[in-house]
């Protein structure tokens, strides 16, 4: 069985941490263990900072969806606030480190499953999912 | 949770030491920013973080790190992490800053 949740979130840095607050919390009700629940902690909010970072001026709000059953969690984040070009992005070089695009590498680094879906003028969605290895 | 930050320059070792006690995300960020910027400006010398306390952090406070690491860099400074949790460790292996922070 799957159950679903929303979440409608404005698009301003304060609500970030109560985002992954509620994630985490919904991860460890599944059953996650702890470094599992930090990853998916980590990933939510690396894209939720994206929306709120990257997004338009008067972009008043984004979507966290989070689909949940015994194996896994699916959590896809969905913005209007108009997409960005993908093939524009670098992973960042050890050697040189810089202050910007760690995000989507670290969401990858940490997600079992990760596609992002922008487009220009629209916006963005990022799904994820993790697997559990719940008792 | 918020974020504390509580800098005192060490005279004997003539470093900065700060304890961060919190999370720094996309909110505190810019308050670390200000931090490390406003010490070093005060006094440029090496930065002693101490981590024990740090519950969190995500790319932007990696970020706002690498910023001050790369301005110490230039006059020959440095920063250095003390004791991150696993779950900071982690992050830090995976960017592979674990090189220069650790």
């Amino acid at each position: 069985m799957t159950d679903l949740l929303k979440f409608s979130i404005p698009g301003k840095p304060e609500y970030v941490s109560m985002v992954r607050m509620a994630v985490s919390s919904l991860a460890n009700s599944i059953g996650f263990d702890v470094e599992a629940i930090d990853d998916i902690k980590v990933a939510v909010s690396e894209a939720c900072t994206n929306v709120v970072r990257h997004g338009c001026p008067g972009v008043q709000s984004y979507e966290v969806t989070c689909e949940v059953c015994k194996e896994q969690i699916t959590i896809l984040i969905t913005d209007r606030a108009g997409g960005y070009d993908m093939s524009k992005y670098q992973m960042p070089n050890p050697d040189e480190p810089k202050e910007g695009g760690l995000g989507i590498f670290i969401i990858r680094a940490l997600m079992d499953e990760v596609d992002i879906f922008s487009e220009i003028g629209a916006g963005t969605k990022i799904k994820m999912v993790k697997y559990c290895n719940c008792k | 949770m918020a974020l504390q930050i509580d800098s005192h320059f060490n005279e004997k070792i003539k470093k900065w030491e700060i304890v961060l006690c919190g999370e720094v995300d996309i909110l505190t960020a810019p308050e670390l920013r200000a931090a490390l910027d406003n010490n070093f400006l005060e006094n440029a010398e090496d930065m002693l973080l101490h981590l024990d306390h740090l519950n969190y952090i995500d790319s932007t406070g990696l970020g706002v790190m690498i910023g001050a690491y790369a301005r110490m860099q230039e006059k020959g400074k440095k920063i250095t992490l003390l004791n991150p949790r696993e779950n900071i460790e982690k992050l830090l292996c995976i960017t592979s800053l674990d090189k220069i922070f650790l």
